[in-house]
């Protein structure tokens, strides 16, 4: 049980899916602050 | 359809490099170098300038350095290591020696570079060029400015036909096999680079020049502009891809892992050839004379270039992760602290990779309708290229160096070597959170780019963005002083310690991970992406383009306002 789960650690790629989930929500933040800008011009 | 992918093994890493390819490779890395040097020095100068910190000696003019800065810089030093770092990674892993012929083809090539970057140099040091990198009509260079470009972009085609020799004679003589990946990104890039360059050619041959001699009295501004630009968003991907090229093939090995995906890292190269070039539009977004419906045509086709470096990123993330886990690490970031940090060949381009997130978010701005109207032609731009190019592309490039230089020679990447280049990567880093931090703020603010020293007669909003611009040339020397370290370290790699089998530098060539899908065949019909790649060009440029000759614009006599 406990091999099970030191392999599934060591395949996981939750660590990739939370880095480019946050890179996106950057890359989104980033765009609606300056629409915002935009906007309020 | 599969095939066996040719993996590179760590003996092949340490196998000691062909002599006569070294110095070919490093005389392309040597002149890079010095027009590093040489940009560095106008690049401070102007940046102390703007910053209203000196007044130039009457003889120099401001825009003379610009011009200096951006040719040198953009266009010398990225195109002499671009060719350099792909004719040495092509003679490693496509047959441990280059051809004869290809290796004359290199040379000859680096030659008619090397007279065409001297006599460009000339031009712009006599003030016969002072035309900014982007030589837009209708300012007027001396004819032999546009000759000299003639020479580098000529001289490249033969460089890049070098490539795709090599690289066709290991296929006919490797049936059955996946070219090495390093050698299938290779001729993708010299792929990008010959059908961009197409429009610089046109533009400067049929207009340029017969317009420079006096030949013709006038030039089609917006055609010109158009062929710039059809080969002016491709450049960055020139740029780009042989970084990626050590993100996706060095890093893996430096790090002690394996590359993710094979065929993913050579997907986004397909992805770079269809959708990096027909994308120019994006620049013109503020100009008349184009209907905006292909403007938004371009516009499409530039957010489907952004999913390459999405799928990137994603890649990247991927191998620090499994690599990490594969030595232990737990936990959801575990992974990070597994990666070595002290390593300049892992640290410099790593930072160049995190700069590019910042970098590539401004990208997207810049290419939204809206937003490129309020930061077209702001120091925001100029932030946002200074990120790109001159950050995650030179670090990278650094990064490449300290590992390049002393494998060709057979000699070591010393610890105190590793310490300076680690040092010279944070007064990089340091001196562009100044200077790109505030060109970027300051461009949001309304500075415009391009413009010497003015207070504009002291308004107000002028007066607001004066201690931005000291703050970028208080950045810009720091800078300057991590060119100089750059080229220090350059000058003591090429005299480090000869190394034997154990202690010489490597050339980290990666293999891919075990889990990782076979390399699907049908990704190397290279004769079906130039096809496609063709007709998305012409489906995005020939409705606008034959509205430009069809109904041209009055045409301009040259200028010379300097």
């Amino acid at each position: 049980m406990s091999r099970d789960r030191s392999d599934k650690e060591k395949d996981t790629l939750k660590g990739t899916f939370t880095s480019v989930m946050l890179l996106g929500g950057f890359i989104a933040l980033s765009w609606l602050g300056v629409f915002i800008l935009f906007i309020n011009r | 359809m599969t095939a066996t992918v040719m993996q590179a093994s760590a003996a092949d890493n340490k196998r000691p490099f062909d002599g006569k390819d070294a110095k070919l490779v490093l005389a392309h890395l040597l002149v890079a170098f010095t027009a590093l040097l040489l940009g560095g020095v106008a690049g401070v100068l102007q940046g102390l300038v703007r910053g209203g910190m000196i007044e130039l000696p009457s003889e120099i003019g401001y825009y003379q350095i610009l011009t200096a800065h951006g040719v040198l810089m953009a266009l010398i030093f990225t195109t002499f290591f671009i060719i350099g770092f792909l004719y040495a990674g092509v003679s490693k892993t496509m047959g441990g020696k280059l051809l004869g012929v290809v290796s004359r083809m290199g040379w000859a090539g680096y030659v008619l570079m090397t007279v065409g970057t001297i006599l460009g140099t000339i031009m712009i040091l006599a003030n016969e060029a002072t035309v900014l990198y982007t030589f837009y009509a209708p300012l007027k260079a001396n004819p032999f400015f546009y000759i000299a470009l003639v020479f580098v972009v000529v001289g490249s085609w033969i460089s890049g036909y070098g490539i795709f020799t090599q690289y066709r004679y290991w296929r006919r003589t490797h049936k059955g096999s996946v070219s090495p990946l390093f050698g299938f990104m290779a001729v993708a890039t010299m792929l990008v680079w010959q059908i961009a360059t197409i429009g610089v050619a046109i533009t400067v041959l049929f207009q340029f020049i017969p317009w420079s001699f006096g030949w013709v009295e006038k030039i089609n501004i917006m055609i010109s502009r158009t062929l710039f630009w059809y080969f002016g968003h491709p450049l960055v991907y020139f740029w780009l891809m042989p970084a990626y090229m050590c993100w996706y093939i060095c890093i893996p090995k430096i790090i002690g892992g394996k590359i993710f995906s094979d065929s993913m890292a050579r997907l986004s190269f397909v992805l770079f050839i269809l959708f990096s070039i027909p994308v120019g539009f994006h620049h013109q977004l503020m100009e008349p004379g184009i209907a905006p419906v292909w403007k938004y045509i371009q516009v499409v086709l530039t957010f489907m270039v952004v999913i390459p470096s999405l799928m990137t990123a994603f890649a990247m993330f991927a191998t620090f992760e499994q690599t990490g886990r594969a030595k232990g690490a737990r936990g959801l970031f575990g992974w990070l602290k597994t990666l070595p940090w002290g390593d300049v060949r892992f640290f410099a381009p790593f930072m160049g990779m995190l700069v590019f997130i910042p970098a590539g978010a401004g990208g997207i701005i810049n290419a939204s309708n809206q937003m490129n109207a309020m930061v077209h032609n702001t120091l925001w731009v100029t932030g946002h290229f200074h990120l790109t190019v001159a950050t995650t592309v030179a670090l990278t490039f650094f990064g490449v160096a300290y590992w390049l230089i002393p494998h060709v020679l057979g000699k070591q990447l010393t610890p105190r070597m590793n310490r300076l280049g680690i040092i010279q990567t944070i007064i990089w880093l340091i001196g562009m959170f100044f200077m790109s931090g505030s060109m970027h703020t300051v461009g949001l603010f309304g500075s415009p780019r391009r413009t010497a020293y003015t207070t504009y007669g002291d308004h107000p909003d002028a007066v607001f963005w004066m201690p931005y611009h000291v703050a970028m040339a208080i950045g810009g020397t720091i800078l300057f002083i991590g060119v100089i370290l750059m080229f220090c370290n350059m000058i003591a790699l090429m005299r480090a310690p000869k190394g034997d089998e154990k202690t010489a530098a490597e050339f980290p060539i990666g293999e891919t991970a075990d889990a990782a899908e076979p390399t699907p065949k049908w990704i190397e019909r290279w004769g079906v992406w130039v096809g496609v790649l063709v007709v998305l060009i012409l489906f995005a440029y020939t409705v606008p383009f034959g509205d430009m000759l069809v109904n041209p614009a009055p045409g301009s006599k040259p200028w010379v306002t300097w």
